[in-house]
């Protein structure tokens, strides 16, 4: 047998006999399920946070019809706290906004005599997430009462009235080549960001197990044994390729399992998830990113493993090259929102972003075909000028004991 | 399964050949211009202080680092990868994977250099057995203690049935006992023929093992050959004396090329043809002796005359006259 496969094989069965992949297979879909749709979840169950808002109503009636309009909207959770002034107009303005600063309110709103005429409001907050409670309940209900309050005084028709108030409804249809699914953009968004988030954590979790593993094997002092058999080179290939295979074993038991699950009529990670609107080129990209992005990040990070003894010394250089992860994710919002604009297209070719941001793309657009073949292209090129390196660094920094490196002696042994 | 092309020569013929071997790490030349020819069927000892350049010769040896400059050939054949999985090696910088079991880190190491799998296992099994470690055979290496340790690690340089074997400071940090277990090994594995080539400092160990010997330092082969040449190459005698009263021995005694106190006794060392036995006299007219030896020259002591000499040679070359 090949010497490079001996390695793939140890590195592979080790891992996949080990208790933490097993618990990783099952708990994984868990947890990133947990991830996505937990915080919508949560905020479902949690239902709205009660909310008391003091007001200061010098009109006199807008009050009753915003507490009305509250219930029609459905915002039963702000409760609305009257202040009775009589003349003592500042004593009152004062009052409520101690009961702000204190427990007695969430928030004051103070709505001025000739609201209808100049709707001019005040509101009162001490901390920024009353600003949701202004925006998502009071705003809408204040504009539906002042517009009422307009049809009226122009004595349109309440027909007319309830016509002009009405709201549209939406429905999505995912449109492909063989038919439209009724399938919300939203729901679609998900399945993307879920199938994002597994190549993220793929990547990042099993790449940066070749880090480790060079670091133990250099601690343990194996690593001269082994080079007496074989290169650097090929003992690092060999670590890539079987951490590697391991990740794909994952990924493919969730896969199977998730097709088993989706045919026993069971929703993949809740309800809210239909991985079905994607087709075969959705599937084969996720292969292709997730496996190149893979041997990219495995190889510098294999690389980076060689040239430290510690994993506190690699941190700062290891954490360089997470950040190439990490980016991405943090302008994924940027690609849902713009996917084929100029500036995601050149953010989605760097080879480093591209396993993240080109896959992004091809699950919520659909990006031309040469540019996700060159994403490709430049991965592999970048891989093989990875592993390159990666071996270079290998060979200079195996057998260094003791020195930690600095970013100049990295850049040198990466010269070669 | 030693590759088809490579033949080893008769016993006693050399098997490995290195020639010009030089390795500089920046401005420092670690190995300069070593030559080596090591004879099949012999325990040939690769000596030299801490830091001479032993380990840098081994690890070009291995291809672990490149060499600026020289020839490495076994068989006669240049020493490509292929022919390295003829060659077992024990670093000195030696570890095992802890949570693997004995076997399997054995039989890995085997399959590394080329024993099918099937066999490496069988091989490990019976290696324990040699070793006395039979019950671990199915246990993680955490188990053993670290005398065990070192076993599995010789056992897993011997499994593949290697045609040369080296062992860089193979009995540093070795108790007795263990030292014992490791000079039997390797003399039945001598027996059956492999050669084996050993790195050390302890030179004590090494005349004792050794049928032939480089001595290095500073990167420099100061000497090489068979034992007894490099012997009858420093045909001196050396005495040791010591005075009752602590004081020096005379300065004028016939035949003494060098004189020095050494661990608290006198070391004299004579010309080839000086008889130590005419010393007795003047030494004793001298004053009351508490302690006189004459011996032939242990091999440290002709690894420290040949880099005396040596040095001397060289400030007398750099010298305008």
């Amino acid at each position: 047998m090949n010497k490079v496969m001996i390695v793939v094989r140890k590195e592979y069965l080790e891992r996949v006999k080990s208790k933490a992949f097993l618990i990783g297979t099952l708990i994984g879909p868990v947890l990133m399920g947990a991830m996505i749709l937990g915080p919508t979840l949560l905020a479902d169950v949690a239902g709205d946070q009660d909310r008391t808002v003091a007001v200061i109503d010098h009109s006199g009636e807008v009050l009753d019809q915003l507490r009305a309009m509250l219930v029609d909207l459905d915002e039963e959770h702000v409760t609305l706290e009257a202040l009775d002034c009589g003349s003592d107009v500042d004593g009152c303005l004062e009052e409520l906004k101690s009961l702000v600063l204190g427990e007695g309110a969430d928030a004051g709103l103070v709505i001025p005599a000739d609201y209808y005429d100049r709707p001019e409001l005040t509101f009162y907050n001490t901390a920024a997430s009353a600003i949701v409670l202004r925006e998502d309940s009071l705003e809408p209900a204040l504009n539906r009462i002042l517009r009422a309050e307009r049809f009226r005084r122009h004595d349109l028709d309440p027909a007319i009235q309830s016509e002009l108030m009405a709201r549209s409804s939406w429905e999505s249809r995912h449109l492909t080549e063989e038919s439209d699914s009724e399938q919300s953009g939203e729901v679609g968004i998900i399945g993307g960001i879920m199938m994002v988030m597994i190549i993220y954590f793929m990547v990042l979790v099993y790449g940066q197990q070749n880090l480790t593993v060079v670091i133990e094997e250099k601690s343990s002092r194996m690593v001269e044994v082994l080079l007496a058999s074989l290169r650097p080179e090929e003992l690092m290939m060999g670590k890539v390729l079987g951490i590697g295979l391991a990740a794909l074993t994952q990924v493919a038991v969730w896969t199977l399992a998730g097709v088993v699950a989706a045919g026993q009529g069971v929703a993949v990670a809740g309800s809210q998830i239909d991985l079905s609107v994607f087709g075969p080129w959705f599937w084969f990209n996720f292969l292709v990113f997730f496996l190149l992005g893979y041997f990219v990040y495995a190889s510098l990070y294999a690389g980076i493993g060689a040239m430290c003894n510690s994993v506190q010394d690699a941190q700062q250089f290891s954490g360089t090259l997470t950040m190439g992860m990490v980016l991405p994710i943090m302008l994924m919002m940027l690609i849902i929102k713009t996917p084929d604009q100029p500036l995601a297209t050149v953010l989605s070719l760097i080879p480093l972003f591209s396993p993240i941001l080109m896959f992004m793309r091809i699950s919520v657009s659909n990006p031309p075909l040469w540019q996700v073949v060159l994403s490709w292209v430049l991965l592999v090129l970048t891989i093989w000028w990875a592993s390159r390196t990666a071996g270079r660094l290998f060979r200079a920094g195996i057998l260094l004991y003791g020195t930690s490196p600095t970013w100049g002696s990295l850049a040198r042994a990466m010269r070669g | 399964m030693t590759p088809a092309e490579l033949k080893l020569p008769p016993i006693g013929e050399p098997l490995l050949e290195v020639n010009g071997l030089a390795k500089r790490y920046g401005t420092k030349l670690a190995v300069n211009d070593v030559s080596l020819s090591i004879p099949r069927g012999s325990i040939y000892g690769f000596l030299g202080p801490n830091g001479a350049g032993k380990t840098t010769t081994i690890r070009c040896l291995m291809d672990i680092i490149l060499p600026d400059a020289g020839t490495m050939t076994l068989g006669g054949l240049p020493l490509e990868r292929r022919l390295r999985d003829r060659i077992g090696y024990l670093p000195e910088e030696r570890g095992l994977y802890r949570k693997m079991t004995c076997q399997d880190q054995l039989a890995y190491l085997a399959q590394l250099k080329e024993v099918p799998r099937r066999e490496a296992l069988l091989r490990a099994e019976q290696w324990l057995e040699r070793l006395g470690l039979s019950e671990y055979v199915k246990r993680k290496v955490d188990n053993l203690s670290k005398g065990m340790q070192q076993k599995l690690q010789v056992a897993a340089t011997f499994i593949f049935e290697p045609d040369l074997v080296i062992l860089d400071e193979v009995f540093s940090g070795l108790d007795p006992l263990n030292i014992e277990l490791m000079r039997d090994l390797i003399l039945e594995e001598k027996a059956k023929g492999t050669t084996i080539l050993f790195s050390t400092h302890m030179l004590a160990e090494a005349e004792r093992l050794c049928d032939a010997v480089c001595l290095i330092e500073g990167g420099v082969k100061i000497l090489d050959g068979p034992l007894d040449s490099v012997r009858a190459a420093f045909p001196f005698r050396v005495v040791r004396v010591a005075y009752r009263d602590g004081k020096e021995p005379p300065a004028d005694l016939p035949g003494v090329l060098d004189r020095r106190l050494d661990e608290r006794t006198w070391r004299l060392e004579l010309a080839p043809d000086q008889d130590p036995q005419a010393l007795l006299a003047p030494l004793t007219a001298a004053g009351e002796l508490s302690f006189f030896s004459a011996n032939r020259p242990t091999l440290s002591e002709i690894f420290l005359t040949a880099v005396r000499r040596r040095r001397a040679d060289v400030s007398g070359e750099g010298s305008p006259s």
